[in-house]
């Protein structure tokens, strides 16, 4: 609806105060989790292609896809199909037809998605320096660590409702510090005979332990300490997944969707 | 409405990415060369005629025939030289001859069969040769043996034609060839017939391509619905349309040149007097086919075109891949295949009431009305109804689709019913 593809069938989207409307549609850029280019047209003539029907010239098309293009290290593949490109190569000429007009507002659905580490990061790179040029960015994805590092405000949606939104630091902190890390050399199993906790990012030394119902940490210190050699013991403020599991509750997820 | 420059974009789109394609090149010179084979075949097929000499041997026991069949060709007929029908038998299965035919008195006066024994080459053409030969010679024989006078002989050679003669409005009177006309009308309106499901099923392939490919999806946050689907209706009609104006330029220059050409193959001084190289060469006589048909070819391919792939598009909307179209389309190939249907029946009496009004039904028109055009003096009132209903339908047909096209690009998972269509195009 903010790509006014979708009329709301009550009430009214206003974008920097204009109605939503084709003239709107300039000022966002729109990347759907699902990818859609046209395989058999070539890179360039489809980026101007695109961009145009967004409201460039020909001439402010041209440059801003050569820019992007020597962004990405992609200058060459201008004359090539999208067919004979890559996943993630194609995932970067989408992510350049959603950028090239240089609108104000950015839809990304899962961007990082197919991309390897290199080009996810310097996806990153971009999208920041985005923000950091006071551009809006409206950011979905289910990787929470990539929304610990890039967004300002989260919005968590549960079976179309949203159930916790706000500012990332503020919902932390309402969380408190309720979540232990800790580290230790030794004998994993203590961590099975705690109770009223819930254990994260589990592996033979490390382990991310949600505290519930205000027990005594120190308490789970000692166990520990009874069988392991104790590295790490830190009191820190939830992770986003753990704030995710907690607010969306374990039972109304598919586990696979955690990633 | 909507933003001209926009679907200009689109449309310029649509056409250059199909123009240049292998598969548009190579349908568009095809068919005049297709158009310029079945034309030169009479040609070259007159060229290469007897050009393998069978010899068929012919022992002629009345003395009669024989001389009669030389005279018409020396090198087919030989006599058998005092050959025996064994030692005639041997010369076949040796392919020293093709062939041998007795002349027998009986069969003469009794006017019965006669046999040729021949090795079986030659095919059709060359046994019909010599029975139309044989046949012509006994019938003199008989007929001079009958004592029947020269004139009763040459009464018994004409076989007087029909020719016919055009009267037009200014009172003249023109050469026609009313088999070639109508012979026109039916091949005008089958390629139209084929290019409307052709060119159709391309817009509705493209829609269901990008609405699998979810690049509708950004471009419908650029543009609207709307402007997409004309821009694509129009830009593949424009593909259209080009291949049909060179088609009807290259159709126009083989018709007009076809005869001149015939011309240099062949030795004036065999030609009949007032005969021209065209008609030695039974070429048939265009002339009497003008520009306007070629004009009108094109216009009602377009308007066809146009209706016709409104609802194909809306059809390609509403389902998630080809293979589902099958059903939502026989309401499409309903009024197309009984155009063709009915086609026989206009052609064959184009001025009958039948024929006015169903060629007038903006359905039919794109394939009834042009076939009409060249085989019948089609008043201009018809013509320009038929071309105004058309723009009428495809207006409607354009909202109808549109309607259908804006809900159903963004429906994936099910094919929609009638039903469901039937909603979105009240909504």
């Amino acid at each position: 609806m903010i790509n006014h593809i979708l009329i709301p069938d009550s009430g009214s989207i206003t974008i920097n105060g204009i109605e939503a409307s084709p003239e709107t549609q300039k000022m966002v850029g729109y990347m759907p989790e699902e990818r859609g280019l046209y395989k058999k047209m070539k890179v360039g003539e489809q980026l101007m292609y695109l961009s145009q029907l967004k409201g460039l010239t020909a001439a402010e098309a041209d440059k801003a896809i050569k820019y992007w293009l020597d962004r990405f290290q992609a200058a060459d593949w201008y004359n090539k199909e999208i067919n004979e490109l890559s996943k993630g190569m194609s995932q970067k000429v989408q992510f350049i037809a959603t950028i090239a007009h240089d609108p104000d507002i950015y839809i990304f659905d899962e961007p990082f998605s197919g991309l390897d580490p290199i080009n996810s990061e310097m996806l990153k790179e971009i999208v920041i320096e985005l923000r950091d040029k006071d551009k809006t960015i409206l950011f979905s994805t289910h990787r929470m660590e990539q929304v610990e590092q890039m967004c300002d405000d989260i919005c968590l949606f549960n079976n179309g409702k949203a159930v916790l939104k706000g500012d990332l630091r503020e919902i932390k902190k309402k969380f408190g510090k309720n979540t232990i890390n800790i580290e230790f050399q030794g004998d994993p199993g203590f961590l099975d005979d705690l109770d009223g906790v819930r254990i994260n990012n589990r592996s033979a030394n490390f382990a991310e332990i949600r505290v519930k119902d205000d027990q005594d940490m120190q308490s789970i210190l000692k166990h520990a300490m009874q069988s392991t050699e104790i590295y790490k013991f830190e009191r820190v403020e939830p992770s986003l997944t753990e704030i995710f599991i907690s607010t969306v509750g374990e039972d109304n997820i598919n586990p696979k969707e955690l990633g | 409405m909507f933003d001209l420059r926009k679907l200009f974009i689109i449309i310029k789109r649509e056409y250059l990415t199909r123009v240049r394609t292998k598969a548009f090149i190579i349908t568009t010179i095809l068919i005049p060369i297709g158009l310029l084979a079945v034309l030169a075949a009479p040609v070259l097929l007159q060229l290469m005629e007897s050009d393998t000499a069978y010899e068929i041997v012919i022992k002629d026991e009345t003395n009669q025939v024989y001389p009669r069949l030389a005279e018409i060709d020396s090198v087919r007929y030989v006599e058998s030289q005092g050959r025996s029908i064994e030692e005639l038998r041997t010369a076949i299965t040796k392919k020293e001859i093709e062939g041998y035919i007795v002349i027998t008195e009986e069969g003469i006066t009794s006017g019965e069969e006669f046999e040729l024994i021949y090795s079986g080459g030659g095919g059709i053409s060359l046994v019909g040769d010599i029975t139309d030969d044989i046949q012509s010679v006994i019938r003199e024989v008989r007929l001079e043996r009958a004592q029947a006078s020269k004139e009763i002989m040459a009464i018994l050679e004409t076989r007087p034609n029909l020719k016919t003669r055009k009267l037009t409005a200014e009172g003249e009177e023109e050469e026609s060839n009313t088999f070639v006309l109508f012979a026109f009308g039916y091949v005008m309106a089958f390629i139209i017939y084929a290019a409307i499901f052709g060119y159709g099923s391309y817009v509705m392939r493209s829609v269901v391509e990008e609405k699998t490919n979810r690049i509708v999806e950004i471009v419908v946050s650029s543009v609207k619905p709307f402007e997409l689907l004309l821009g694509k209706v129009l830009g593949i009609g424009a593909l259209g349309v080009t291949q049909f104006v060179i088609w009807v330029i290259a159709g126009a220059g083989i018709m007009a040149f076809i005869g001149p050409l015939a011309g240099m193959f062949i030795d004036p001084a065999s030609l009949e007097a007032g005969q021209t190289a065209a008609e030695a060469f039974n070429i048939p006589d265009f002339s009497a086919i003008g520009i306007d048909v070629g004009i009108y070819f094109i216009l009602f391919f377009l308007l066809g075109y146009l209706i016709y792939s409104a609802i194909l598009a809306a059809v390609g909307s509403a389902v998630d891949s080809e293979a589902d179209t099958q059903q939502l389309m026989i309401p499409v190939t309903i009024p197309v295949i009984l155009a063709i249907v009915m086609l026989p029946k206009v052609a064959t009496d184009p001025d009958s009431l039948f024929s006015v009004i169903s060629s007038i039904i903006p359905f039919f028109s794109p394939i009834l009305m042009i076939a009409r055009i060249p085989i019948t003096d089609v008043p201009f009132w018809e013509i320009g109804l038929s071309i105004l209903l058309m723009i009428g339908t495809f207006l409607g047909c354009l909202a109808l689709a549109a309607k259908i096209y804006k809900t159903g690009i963004l429906m994936y998972g099910k094919k929609a019913s009638f039903k469901e269509i039937a909603k979105w195009i009240r909504q």
